[in-house]
């Protein structure tokens, strides 16, 4: 996008004569105007008459209809000269006008804390303003009203140009919210709420309007569209009523026309004229700066978890800590019925081994010795906090199951008046959420596993060439000493190209001694024994060997690799005991045992055919993989694969192994000898060093009326109930889809419990169990107020991870688009019946959802555009990704470094998030996207020199590499860079791979099309969506 | 002729025949029982032979080489070949000669020249200029205990410091699996592993190890065979200059260490002998073509894993017995037997030799590798352990250079022309038939056969082959007369000695016909009774190994009686009358030692022996084959020189020293009373050095058997009434047993056996032989 016309350079050129016409014209405005006017709840769009979308496309006025992406960039840079006139940049503005309300509202929200939702319904919102807090956004969103007033896209650049009316939606939002709360009880609320919220936001924004806006004070309520929009709501209005002052719907047409296109940057397109809303007042996420504190119970019942994105500190009280597991919905439906009409999923996300905060407690160890834990007779639940001691303590009743169990006489203890066992707070079982049992001798099969580490690299030419395997060699060098210390820690190597490389590294051998296996059609290991040894006894041998490798192949010619052959070769000589078997792979397999071929080539020489069956490319080649990953399960062989590949190796296929055996495929594409080894060996420590299990089962218990409908993660299933995890490490997350098999009580809780059986690295065997108990209600407000906005979206972004390689495309994002919609007009239709129709209200705790939605569609995975190798990697790294990453995944965080020294004495680390829109990037930064994953560094095309001095060593942006090392300068500007950077590896627990990208070049479109808000080639603008929504919601309704 | 007289009973040709005199026709040859045979050592040196630096002359139309016996017209520049009476010009360079200026081939005195191709080098292999050096591929077992590899270990390790530099070395040791050791590469320690348990042909093992087509391909672009005197196809990986891999392989089998997969209790260690040998045999096949090249198989147990397996791991279950493969309940042996032939045919399309050494206090499995030792010429050596001096001293012998030198000769040719009414049945010894057909091929096989040329892979000085000839039934019609008394027989062996070069040995024979009819006394003068001895003792082997319920006994005692009854002069019916020519006087001797020997009464030998047994008496010359029939005793005694003794009980003595050469062993025997003396310290008193003397004679002569021998025999020094002395009893003749001991004299000997004895044994025979 950003290639064809550079920001600045475009105003002079064609660009801006298309421009000033728009800015005067703005045809499309006008009659965006008239035909929509869409409020949403919080954000209320007035409804397009026309169709939004069309309306726009229409009047291409620049923009030659080749480029559509194209004229999404065209847009901004128009949008920004008129921003500049106004005032500020529109970045700029939009930024600093959302730090001040966030502090505010976090102020306001005190609520954060606030109880549950009883009867207040401003207690509700709280929770959730405390999260977004900077989220004047996020509460514009939530409570937001957008008008679908005559500007669409144009909104954003809007936002730009009234920067203040973002920060004030926040505020209201949170307002908004809790009137939604109570709106459940009745859903017209709302409207009243709006006008209370105002006034907040009138508080809070009463800080300089945004530029431009003559209103602006009023700024927020500025919002020109509801002023355009013929019908207001009233509800909406209130929070647009501000807008409206500034924004006569006629008069204002003209000057928003005039004021607006500019700012929403796309003026070029004509679909600016389409949507009315204002893009600064629809929800967006707000990272919260300071870490919460949160019970997980409160008062003898279940306390909301804050998002799982933000940053908190758990108390277990009872309820396990929702890293561990958290539900979609935080109250249960009594029916299925009442799940179907909500139209929302309910689902746990399980993430047994999460990496607590680390001023967590740690999780306590409960030894019953020899008999094992006590477990219910009927269900085999574990004792937990939920199992209800009766008649003086003798019995106790199963909270899964109801079955009725006598006490064991040696855990007998007498209840206290309050009901409860006198010794309950001194026993974990009894008091927390998570506790770990030692398990005895009934759990294990066999001695608990030594931790055996096999490394698997490949030497073909191409990867020794390419650097890869002196990468992967170092790699593994300097993480032997993160390994585990003591004799239980194994260790071998192998090594392979058309023929696999064993080594014994026994010490009496002088030297290690390379063992071929030169069959690679029917594999076998070349020793029983010495092939993995005890790493106390090969370390001299294995830094040797590893130093040697590179070396030892440089000269090879053998361009095939046998990487199925070479992993059921390793898998053969760790079959006795399991372990993790690290790969590390460069090439496409081309021999031997589950050989694959270039697909991906033969399809594009065959397009017709590749059109249609696009995604049987994402589906594994054959079933050789999967065979074979099934028998590495069994034998508790946990497979990950580093492949760091500058070409199609098929991923699609390779991934199977490791998804069945609980491990990960890493990707480094396309790999560079300069700036992925530091990653790779980061990827590789924390690997090793993250906490995990071997050789586990795991299973989730519910209480009676709710039953596990399926799970979805990496691991093997080989029957119904248990899921087998050769490996599990804390950065594992296990979807668990649950269905009602009959109904609950009201007021009664309903119990979920996830067992983990596990083997720990230093050799425990060990029962993980993890407690959820949440209350059940007939209510269906009661479930979109608790519903669980990240846990959700994970949930629908697994499932459509899931559908990628066996639907087309376009059925998946329609269906996720669908999804997003149902339970919308599942809430507007049952929970917010009275506000006016033209409106788009939105659930409070699912505000972002569509703009979530929107992500997802124009991720990686579901874009047509992209290499198949990319999509699989990505639905495969979906699979088994936690809530927390899930997220940024799709809507990645982005912030300007260009001036992270200027920061104002805030505490935190990070400079504020920009909204991925690129209206919000100017042509003087340097921007940093992150998704936990990748790391984009954006160069604006006219960046300060000295800035780059400072920041990167270089001086023009005509310099910028296209390998990246990071670096640190001396001078604030870098050593904050660095902090940054640093903070967010922490945060992700990933080294982040760097990506360098300059507008004008194709490392700019790859950055630009991660701007989500964007109109693009992969789909509509925010603002578009919420008017696609709004309208597919009325059609539903009507 | 007595054979004790005539040292060299074998003369310049190595020539043996059972008949000197050759009856004309089918039904008296037939007649004669014992067949046409001639044993020949095609390559054994002997200061008479000349080496012609050219090449020999060969006849257009028979290619037989021109010969002493040829008959030359001077004038005319004219031979004519003996064999076909073909009339060949001499070539131009021949123009000189004359009756006074003759070619060393035409001198009679020369029936054996020796020609020395290397000057001319045959151009339709022109690859053989450079001298290709010799391979030698180790492969080693490593299922053992850790004792018997550290000797197997240092005898390799000798070996090594022995074989010529130039000598190419490659090693594969295996265990379960098959390790193909990879000497070229220098930062470490490269071994391909073969699984143990799969049969792989030699295209995969090229393959696998690299040396494929596809492997070949990048070096294609090269002239190939320059680099070395070697194909340039990346098998110098793993061959290697003894010379620069020494190092290399002295550290990697100081590493080397047993095998390291775990042995259930109760079970035998897995070994893939079968996998093994097919991996050195594959790494061969990458070697250029005529690269004489040897895989020594140091095996220390039997095959339990993979092709070529010959019993189950479970230790519940023996070794087949000769009992089992009789009653065919060996469910091995066929299979592995079949392994092993097509292991051999691969072998000797290569040119390739395989020798054992197997060493184990069990059986290893020669029987069924016999196949493709013996088709390759390869040495076998059997010994009970790795640090036994049978195996020490064989092992060693093998590489040693100079006078001891076995002569190790690679890619032998051997071609037969012989006259017009001879027919060749085939040949018993270490070689494979080239199937290559002529009007001389007999319809009657025995052997290897069908052919009138037969490959020798691996050959040595000592080798000895025994060719079984046929009279033509039709030649009397079309007999030329006169010209036809003699016959003729012309050996060629082309081979490439131990320094590489090609040479070709022709040795031409002939030999009187005689009509049987007329005059049977020339017929009985021409038989040589130790030859004929020998060649039954083979014919019978062959015949107890290829046929089945063959009754060998009754076979020998049969031909005995008919030997008897034809050559003997009796009166019918007349057992007393019965007397015979001297020259059959000592083969009814023979023949009653062979029924006894382990030849024929293999149920006291495992089938491993038997099998060791018989190719060493193929492949052994007339008078160390007629050793192992029957042994030579030696009795010491004060008093008298050294002397033979009777091959009977009555021969042992108190005060006498015997010393019994059973080819396979050698047994010192002291009787009772030496025993005693010896003791008691005697030989170290000044007074009795004689005793001393004596005591030391039988160990001097003993040592200077064990010294020339190959495989060293084994040496056993024992007592009278020792346990050891079984070694010499169960040679002798049970003249005296319990049955007659009560007329034995003190000091002698008795042996516990129903054996029929020699004096029984003949009383039967003449009463037999004379039966109408």
């Amino acid at each position: 996008m950003a290639a064809p016309v550079p920001p600045g350079a475009p105003r002079p050129g064609a660009n801006a004569r298309q421009q000033s016409p728009h800015p005067n014209f703005n045809p499309n405005f006008q009659t965006n105007p008239n035909s929509l006017a869409d409020n949403m709840q919080n954000m209320n769009l007035n409804r397009p008459h026309s169709m939004p979308n069309s309306g726009p496309r229409p009047s291409p006025f620049g923009q030659p209809p080749p480029f559509p992406q194209s004229s999404v960039t065209a847009g901004f840079p128009v949008a920004s000269p008129p921003m500049s006139r106004p005032g500020p940049p529109p970045g700029m503005v939009g930024r600093p006008a959302v730090i001040p309300a966030g502090p505010l509202q976090s102020t306001l929200p005190a609520n954060v804390p606030p109880g549950r939702p009883v009867g207040l319904p401003v207690s509700h919102p709280l929770p959730f303003g405390s999260r977004p807090p900077p989220a004047s956004l996020s509460s514009s969103t939530g409570g937001a009203v957008l008008p679908s007033s005559a500007f669409p896209s144009s909104g954003v650049s809007s936002a730009s140009a009234a920067p203040p009316p973002p920060a004030r939606a926040p505020a209201q939002a949170p307002t908004m919210r809790s009137v939604l709360g109570s709106s459940a009880v009745s859903s017209p609320q709302t409207p009243p709420l709006p006008s209370a919220s105002s006034p907040f936001p009138a508080m809070t924004q009463a800080r300089p309007p945004p530029p431009g806006s003559p209103y602006g004070p009023q700024t927020w309520s500025m919002q020109p569209q509801q002023g355009t929009q013929p019908p207001h709501i009233p509800g909406s209005t209130h929070a647009q009523p501000p807008r409206m002052f500034g924004m006569p719907q006629q008069a204002l047409p003209n000057q928003a026309m005039t004021n607006i296109p500019p700012a929403l940057g796309q003026p070029g397109a004509p679909m600016s004229g389409s949507s009315k809303i204002d893009p600064n007042q629809i929800p967006r996420p707000i990272p919260n700066a300071t870490p919460i504190v949160y019970e997980t119970r409160h008062g003898n019942s279940a306390n909301p978890p804050p998002p799982a994105t933000s940053d908190y500190i758990v108390r277990d009280t009872g309820n396990c800590s929702p890293r561990y597991m958290r539900c979609t919905i935080n109250q249960i439906p009594c029916t299925g019925d009442l799940l179907t009409t909500s139209a929302m999923q309910l689902a746990l996300l399980v993430q047994p081994m999460a990496l607590p905060h680390p001023s967590e407690d740690p999780i306590q160890v409960v030894d019953f010795g020899e008999s094992g834990p006590v477990r219910c007779s009927r269900c085999k639940g574990y004792i937990n906090p939920f199992m209800k001691f009766i008649d003086q303590g003798r019995k106790f009743i199963c909270n899964l199951c109801g079955f009725t169990d006598d006490t064991p006489r040696d855990y007998h203890c007498n209840l206290g008046p309050d009901g409860r066992r006198r010794d309950a707070d001194e026993r974990p079982e009894l008091c927390r959420g998570t506790v770990e049992f030692v398990a005895s001798k009934e759990y294990m099969v066999r001695d608990p596993m030594p931790a055996v580490y096999f490394f698997l690299i490949d030497v073909s030419m191409n990867a020794v060439q390419t650097g890869a395997t002196a990468a992967a060699c170092s790699a593994i060098n300097q993480v032997i000493s993160d390994l585990p210390e003591g004799t239980r820690t194994q260790v071998g190597i192998a090594t392979f190209d058309s023929t696999i490389h064993f080594y014994n590294l026994k010490r009496a051998l002088q030297q290690p001694l390379m063992l071929i296996v030169p069959d690679i059609q029917d594999v076998y290991t070349p020793l029983e024994t010495d092939v993995i040894v005890q790493l106390s006894e090969c370390r001299q041998h294995l830094e040797l060997l590893l130093e040697n490798i590179p070396t030892m192949f440089q000269t090879s010619t053998t361009a095939e690799s046998c990487f199925g052959a070479a992993i059921k070769a390793a898998f053969l000589a760790m079959k006795s005991i399991g372990g993790k078997l690290l790969v590390f792979q460069s090439v496409l397999p081309s021999v031997g045992i589950g050989a694959l071929s270039s697909r991906e080539a033969e399809g594009r020489t065959n397009i017709s055919a590749s059109e249609k069956e696009a995604h049987k490319l994402l589906q594994p080649a054959d079933k050789i993989l999967k065979t074979m990953a099934i028998e590495f399960a069994e034998y508790q062989v946990c497979v990950d694969v580093f492949v760091t590949t500058q070409t199609y190796v098929d991923i699609a296929s390779i991934s199977v192994i490791p998804r069945t055996t609980g491990g990960q495929v890493y990707y480094y594409y396309p790999f560079s000898a300069v700036s992925d080894p530091a990653k790779l060996y980061n990827d590789l420590r924390w690997n090793i060093t993250r906490p995990q299990g071997f050789e586990a089962v795991m299973r989730v218990r519910c209480s009676q009326g709710i039953q596990v409908q399926d799970y979805s993660g990496n691991f093997c299933k080989r029957i119904p109930t248990d899921v087998d995890l050769a490996g599990i490490d804390c950065d594992k997350c296990i979807l668990v889809t649950l269905k009602h098999d009959d109904k609950l009580q009201d007021g009664s809780e309903c119990g979920f419990q996830c067992a983990l059986l596990y083997t720990t690295v230093y050799g425990q065997r060990r029962i993980r169990v993890t407690n959820l108990s949440l209350p059940c209600t007939n209510m269906l407000s009661n479930l979109f107020r608790s519903a669980d906005l990240d846990t959700q979206f994970t949930c629908f972004l697994k499932q459509a991870a899931i559908e990628i390689p066996t639907c087309p495309l376009l059925q998946v994002r329609d269906h996720v688009t669908n999804l997003c919609i149902n339970i919308l007009l599942s809430y507007r239709k049952f929970c917010a019946t009275v506000s006016s129709t033209g409106q788009l209200i939105l659930p409070e705790a699912l505000k972002l959802l569509p703009l979530y939605t929107l992500a997802l569609i124009k991720s990686r995975g579901l874009r047509n555009d992209g290499r198949i190798d990319d999509r699989s990697f990505w639905f495969n790294y979906v699979s088994s990704l936690s809530t927390p990453l899930a997220i940024p995944l799709v809507y990645p965080r982005m912030f300007a470094i260009h001036n992270v020294d200027t920061k104002d004495g805030d505490e935190s680390v990070l400079p504020p998030t920009i909204p991925l829109s690129s209206e919000h990037v100017c042509d003087d930064g340097i921007y940093l996207l992150e998704n936990g994953e990748d790391a984009l560094i954006y160069f604006g095309s006219s960046v300060d020199s000295s800035i780059l001095q400072q920041l990167f060593g270089f001086t023009s942006v005509d310099e910028v590499p296209t390998q990246f090392v990071m670096q640190q300068f001396s001078n604030p500007l870098s050593k904050n860079f660095n902090d940054v950077v640093n903070v967010i590896r922490q945060q992700r627990c990933s080294y982040l791979r760097f990506a360098l990208c300059k507008k004008g070049d194709p490392s700019g479109m790859a950055f630009l099309s991660c701007m989500v808000e964007d109109k693009n080639a992969n789909g509509p603008s925010y603002v578009e969506f919420l008017v696609h929504i709004h309208r597919q919601i009325q059609m539903k309704m009507s | 002729m007595s054979e004790m007289a005539n040292t060299d009973p074998e003369g310049i040709d190595a020539v043996r025949m059972t008949w000197n005199v050759w009856p004309r026709t089918k039904v008296e040859a037939s007649a004669c029982v014992i067949p046409l045979a001639v044993s020949i050592a095609p390559i054994r040196s002997h200061p008479d032979i000349p080496t012609l630096p050219y090449s020999p002359l060969r006849c257009k139309s028979c290619s037989s080489a021109l010969n002493a016996f040829a008959r030359v017209d001077f004038t005319a520049k004219i031979w004519i070949c003996p064999f076909c009476y073909q009339r060949n010009h001499f070539p131009p360079h021949y123009a000189m000669i004359s009756d006074t200026n003759l070619p060393c081939e035409l001198y009679p005195q020369y029936t054996t020249v020796q020609y020395s191709l290397q000057a001319n080098p045959d151009p339709n292999n022109p690859s053989n200029v450079p001298q290709l050096p010799p391979v030698f591929v180790f492969v080693l077992d490593t299922c053992m205990i850790e004792e018997e590899l550290g000797f197997v270990k240092s005898a390799m390790k000798q070996a090594l410091g022995l074989l010529p530099e130039h000598a190419l070395v490659g090693f594969v040791s295996f265990g379960t699996q098959a390790h193909a050791h990879e000497l070229g590469f220098s930062d470490i320690s490269k071994v391909y592993v073969f699984r143990g348990d799969k049969e792989i042909s030699k295209e995969q093992v090229l393959e696998q190890l690299g040396l494929g087509s596809a492997g070949r391909r990048p070096t294609a672009g090269y002239p190939k065979g320059l680099q070395n005197g070697h194909s340039n196809t990346g098998v110098n990986r793993f061959l290697l200059p003894a010379s620069d891999c020494e190092y290399t392989l002295n550290s990697l089998l100081d590493e080397l260490q047993t095998d390291q997969w775990p042995v259930q209790p109760g079970n035998r260690a897995s070994r893939c002998t079968g996998v093994a040998l097919s991996v050195a045999t594959g790494l061969l096949g990458a070697c250029m073509p005529g690269t004489g090249a040897r895989i020594i198989a140091l095996v220390g147990g039997p095959c339990t894993e993979g092709p070529g397996t010959i019993v189950s791991k479970d230790l519940s279950e023996p070794v087949r017995s000769h009992k089992d493969l009789d009653k065919d309940a060996a469910p091995y042996f066929k299979k592995a037997v079949r392994f092993y032939d097509s292991l051999a045919k691969q072998l000797v399309s290569q040119g390739h030799v395989l020798d054992l050494f197997a060493s184990a206090l069990d059986q290893v499995g020669v029987a069924e590798m016999k196949v493709a030792v013996e088709r390759t010429g390869g040495l076998v050596v059997l010994a009970e352990s790795f640090g036994h001096s049978v195996f020490k001293g064989s092992f060693r012998r093998m590489f040693k250079d100079g006078e001891q030198s076995l002569g190790l000769c690679f890619n032998g040719l051997l071609e037969i022309n012989c006259s017009k009414d001879i027919k060749i049945q085939g040949v018993i010894g270490p070689c494979t038939s080239l199937e290559k057909k002529g009007p001389n091929v007999s319809d009657t096989v025995i052997g290897e056969g069908n052919t009138s040329a037969w490959k020798m892979c691996g050959l040595d000085k000592s080798t000895c082959l025994t060719v079984l000839f046929d009279v033509s039934s039709t030649e009397r019609s079309n007999a030329p007369g006169t010209a036809n008394s003699q016959l003729y027989l012309q050996f060629l062996t082309s081979y490439q000695d131990p320094e590489g070069k090609r040479m070709l040995r022709v040795t031409t024979l002939t030999r009187q016909w005689v009509d049987s009819a007329v005059s049977s006394e020339e017929l009985v003068h021409g038989f040589d009774q130790e030859a004929a001895a020998v060649v039954m003792a083979r014919v019978t082997s062959l015949k107890m190994e290829m046929e089945d319920g063959f009754d060998a006994t009754r076979w020998l005692d049969r031909n005995l009686i008919r030997v008897c009854s034809k050559f003997g002069e009796y009166r019918k019916d007349d057992a007393s009358s019965f007397t015979l020519n001297p020259c059959f006087s000592l083969f009814p001797q023979f023949m009653f030692n062979l029924r006894r020997s382990q030849f024929v009464q293999v149920f006291n030998n495992s089938p491993d022996e038997t099998a060791y047994f018989r190719m060493l008496l193929n492949r052994e010359n007339i008078t160390n084959a007629a050793v192992m029939i029957q042994p030579s005793l030696i009795s010491y005694s004060f008093n008298s020189l050294p002397q033979p003794a009777l091959l009977d009980v009555a021969s042992i003595s108190a005060d006498r020293i015997l010393l019994l050469d059973a080819y396979f062993s050698i047994v010192i025997f002291h009787g009772m009373t030496i025993a005693q003396w010896r003791n008691m310290g005697y030989q170290s008193q000044p007074e009795h050095q004689a005793f001393s003397q004596l005591l030391q004679a039988p160990h001097v002569d003993a040592q200077m058997i064990l010294q020339e021998r190959f495989p060293v025999p084994r040496l056993v020094v024992c007592d009278q009434h020792g346990s050891q002395a079984r070694f010499l009893l169960a040679k002798l003749n049970p003249s005296a047993t319990y049955n007659n001991s009560i007329d034995m004299a003190a000091g002698s000997d008795v042996i516990f056996t129903d054996d029929v004895s020699l004096q029984i044994f003949f009383e039967h025979l003449q009463k037999l032989a004379v039966q109408s």
